[in-house]
C-alpha cells in the first residue's frame, strides 16, 4: 500500500466546518447562496453546487477531488448564476487568487462575498480516476509548488490545523528548464504537436476565471479574427491569444490544464508567462488587489531597453 | 462464420494492409494521449486504453476541407473536394461502444441530405471492432441497452481469448472478404476460453420510459438542477462517439481560400445565436437540455435510435462533473 502522502484526513473536519458555516449562513439570511462543492456519482468524485436552501447544505464537502476553481461562477460570463446579494464561496489558496485579481479588475467586489477558506493539503491530479488515493504520484502539479495552503484574509476557515506537508519536486519549474534549454527548432516542434491536439472545445477558456470576454476576440466573425477551425493556424493563434491575455492575470490554478480533454500542458504556458512578469516587472498575479496589471500600465522602472 | 487469429497473425494483417496502401486506423498514443489514428504499423497498436476522441473521425473528421475557392479579376473558381480519392479503410481495435455509434450516425447522414464525405468514407470502411475486458465506474453501455461484448456496427469482431489471440465473428460482407482475402492468417476455433468481459456498474435503463418522461418535461427544474453549473464548453459534444453537429466555415483571404467543416457542440452559446443578437437558448441550462433531448428524444423520434451508447466519454472530461448516466438514471426512476 502506498503511503498517503500528504495527510488527507483533514478534509472530513474541513467538510464539517463548511456544512456548519453554510448552514449558519443560509439560514440568517446573510447569503443568498453557497458555491461549493458536493459528492458526485462516481466513486470519490466531486462537483460544483449552488446552494440557496440551509437544509441542502448537508450536500457539501471538500475532498481531494474538489478540484474546480469556483471562482469562474462569480463571473459576469456565468449569467445562470444569479448575483444579487452576498454569495458565499468555497476557496482554496490558489482559488482566492482569481478572486482577488478579478476585484482588481472590477469584476467582484470584496463586501459582496463571504470567503469559506479552505486549509488544504492538495487535489487529485487530472489524469487518474476519482477514487485514487493522494500521493505524491497523483497530486495535482500545481499542488507540488503550492504557496498558498491556508487561503488568507478569509472570512471563515474551518478550525481545523495542516497537517505537516511533504517536500515534492517542482513539475512545471522542472518542464519549463527542460524547454528553455532546448533551441526555439526544438521548442516549435514540441509545441507544434501539442497544439495539434487542440479540438478547439474552449473547456479551457470556459473554466477559466479570466476569461469572463462577453465575446472572446476567436469567437468574433464580424470580422473574423482567428480562424476558429481546429487547425494549424487556428490553434497556434488560440493559444497565443490565450496566454498573452492571461499573463500578469492568471495565478496558476490550473484549471484550463486540468480540463482539457487532450492533456495540452497549458499551464506550461501561463507559469512560463508569470515567471517572464516576474523577471521583467517584479510582478506576482493574485496577491493582492490592484487595478492595474504590469501589461496595462507603465512605471519608468519598466524595462525600456528596446527603445533604441 | 466463426474464426481464431493470433495476436501475431493479426499484426501481420494489418502490417500487410499498410503495405498495400490501405489506411490502418487503431488507437495509438499521440503526443502523450490514446487517439484512434493511421498507424504506420501494427506495433503502434495500443488496446488496453480507452481513446480520447471516439472512432467517429475515422468518417467525421474533427476538420476537413469540402471545397476551395480562388478569384481572378471577376471570376471565381470553385473546386470541389472529391470524395472519391478518400482511401480504402480498416478501422480496427475499435470499442463496442465506438462501434455501434456508427450505424447510429449512418441514419443522420443519409437522412434528407447524403452526405457524401461521411458516407464514402463509411463505404469505404472495414470496422473491426474488440470486445472490452476491462471498464471503469464511467462506463455504462449496459444502461443503453449495449454491452461490452456488443457487434452492432463491426464487420468483424474480436474477442480476445485466454490463451492468447482471437476469437474472429463475421457480421458482414466486408467482414468475410477480409476473412477470405487473408485466409492463411485465420485458423479454425481452438477450444480456449474467452477473457472474462469487462462488467460496467450501471444498471439498466428503460430508454423508451426516459423518452416518455422528456416527450413532457421541456420545461421542469431538472434542467436548473443539474446544468447551472454547466460552463458551455463543447468537450462533452467532441469527444462523443454519436454527436454528430459540425459548423462550416470559409478560411483564407479575398484571393483564395478554403471551405472547412469542423466539429460544433450546442454547449457553446454562440450554437443558436442569431444573426439578430437573439438566442433562444440564452442560458446553458436550456443548452443542456439540448443535450439530453436530442440524444434520448429528439433522434428517438426521427429514427428510432438513442444518441448515445455509454462510453462515459463526457462523464470523465466533464470539468464540473455533469454524469450523464447519473440524469439518465435519475429520470429512469421518476
Ligand atoms: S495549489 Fe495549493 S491550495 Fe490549490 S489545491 Fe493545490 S494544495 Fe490546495
Ligand atoms: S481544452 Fe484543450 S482541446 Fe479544448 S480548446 Fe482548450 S486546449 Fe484545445
Ligand atoms: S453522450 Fe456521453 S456516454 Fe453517451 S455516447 Fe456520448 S460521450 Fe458516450
Ligand atoms: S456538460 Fe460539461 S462538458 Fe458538456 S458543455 Fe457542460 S461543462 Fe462542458
Amino acid at each position: 500500500m502506498s503511503t498517503r502522502v500528504p495527510d488527507t484526513s483533514i478534509y472530513f473536519a474541513v467538510t464539517e466546518g463548511i456544512r456548519a458555516e453554510a448552514n449558519r449562513l443560509l439560514s440568517a439570511g446573510e447569503v443568498t447562496a453557497i458555491v461549493g462543492y458536493t459528492t458526485g456519482r462516481r466513486t470519490g468524485s466531486s462537483q460544483p453546487i449552488i446552494v440557496t436552501d440551509a437544509d441542502d447544505t448537508a450536500r457539501l464537502c471538500f475532498s481531494v477531488t474538489s478540484v474546480n476553481n469556483l471562482a469562474v461562477y462569480l463571473t459576469k460570463a456565468k449569467k445562470e448564476i444569479p448575483k444579487n446579494g452576498k454569495i458565499g464561496i468555497v476557496v482554496k489558496g490558489c482559488d482566492l487568487k482569481a478572486l482577488v485579481g478579478l476585484m482588481g479588475e472590477s469584476q467582484l467586489k470584496r463586501e459582496e462575498l463571504y470567503l469559506i477558506g479552505v486549509p488544504c493539503v492538495g487535489v487529485l491530479a487530472s489524469t487518474v480516476q476519482p477514487s485514487t488515493e493522494l500521493t505524491a504520484e497523483t497530486i495535482a502539479p500545481k499542488c507540488r509548488e503550492c504557496d498558498a495552503h491556508l487561503p488568507s484574509g478569509c472570512d471563515f476557515l474551518p478550525d481545523v490545523a495542516l497537517p505537516p506537508l511533504p517536500q515534492l519536486d517542482g513539475k512545471y519549474t522542472a518542464e519549463i528548464a527542460r524547454l528553455e534549454a532546448l533551441t526555439p527548432a526544438e521548442r516549435w516542434v514540441y509545441w507544434k504537436e501539442q497544439f495539434a491536439k487542440c479540438i478547439k472545445c474552449y473547456a479551457c477558456r470556459q473554466v477559466c476565471p479570466f476569461c469572463f470576454c462577453e465575446q472572446c476576440l476567436c469567437d468574433r466573425n464580424k470580422p473574423q479574427m482567428v480562424d476558429t477551425t481546429p487547425r494549424p493556424s487556428g490553434n497556434t493563434a488560440w493559444h497565443i491569444v490565450r496566454a498573452m491575455h492571461l499573463a500578469g492575470r492568471c495565478a496558476g490554478c490550473a484549471e484550463c490544464e486540468r480540463v482539457c480533454p487532450m492533456d495540452i500542458p497549458l499551464n506550461l504556458l501561463n507559469r512560463k508567462m508569470a515567471k517572464e512578469l516576474k523577471e521583467l516587472f517584479d510582478y506576482e498575479a493574485g496577491l493582492e488587489v490592484n487595478d492595474k496589471g504590469p501589461l496595462t500600465m507603465f512605471t519608468e522602472k519598466d524595462d525600456q531597453s528596446f527603445i533604441k | 462464420m466463426q474464426k481464431y487469429i493470433s495476436q501475431q497473425n493479426l499484426n501481420t494483417l494489418l502490417d500487410k494492409l499498410i503495405a498495400k496502401g490501405t489506411r490502418v486506423v487503431a488507437p495509438r498514443m499521440n503526443a502523450g494521449i490514446p487517439l484512434y489514428e493511421p498507424l504506420e504499423s501494427s506495433a503502434k497498436m495500443v488496446t488496453d486504453q480507452l481513446p480520447r476522441r471516439s472512432a467517429k473521425e475515422a468518417f467525421f473528421p474533427v476538420c476537413e476541407e469540402i471545397m476551395s475557392y480562388e478569384k481572378e479579376g471577376q471570376q471565381v473558381k470553385l473546386t470541389d473536394v472529391d470524395p472519391a480519392r478518400f482511401p480504402e479503410t480498416v478501422l480496427v481495435g475499435v470499442r463496442p461502444c465506438d462501434a455501434a455509434a456508427i450505424p447510429v450516425l449512418d441514419a443522420v447522414f443519409s437522412w434528407d441530405y447524403k452526405d457524401e464525405f461521411f458516407l464514402e468514407r463509411r463505404r469505404k470502411t472495414t470496422v473491426i471492432g474488440l470486445a472490452c475486458t476491462t471498464a471503469d465506474d464511467a462506463c455504462f453501455c449496459t444502461a443503453v441497452g449495449l454491452s461490452p461484448a456488443e457487434t452492432r456496427g463491426s464487420d468483424l469482431f474480436l474477442t480476445p481469448l485466454d490463451g492468447g489471440g482471437y476469437a474472429c465473428e463475421s457480421y458482414s460482407e466486408k467482414g468475410e472478404a477480409l476473412i477470405a482475402d487473408n485466409g492463411e492468417l485465420f485458423s479454425e476455433p481452438d477450444n480456449s476460453m474467452p477473457l472474462p468481459l469487462a462488467v460496467p456498474q450501471a444498471d439498466k435503463v428503460d430508454l423508451k420510459k426516459v423518452k416518455r418522461w422528456l416527450d413532457e418535461h421541456f420545461e421542469d427544474p431538472l434542467w436548473d438542477g443539474i446544468a447551472v453549473r454547466c460552463v458551455g464548453c463543447g468537450a462533452c459534444a467532441f469527444v462523443c462517439p454519436a454527436c454528430h453537429c459540425f459548423d462550416i466555415v470559409d478560411e483564407g483571404t479575398e484571393k483564395a481560400g478554403k471551405r472547412r467543416k469542423s466539429w460544433d457542440a450546442c454547449g457553446f452559446w454562440k450554437f443558436t445565436h442569431h444573426a439578430s443578437g437573439h438566442n433562444p437558448r440564452d442560458l446553458q441550462p436550456k443548452r443542456y437540455r439540448n443535450r439530453i433531448m436530442h440524444k434520448f428524444k429528439y433522434y428517438d423520434d426521427k429514427f428510432g435510435q438513442t444518441l448515445c451508447t455509454g462510453c462515459g466519454r463526457c462523464v470523465r472530461i466533464c470539468p464540473v462533473g455533469i454524469d450523464i448516466a447519473a440524469i439518465v438514471d435519475e429520470i429512469n426512476k421518476k
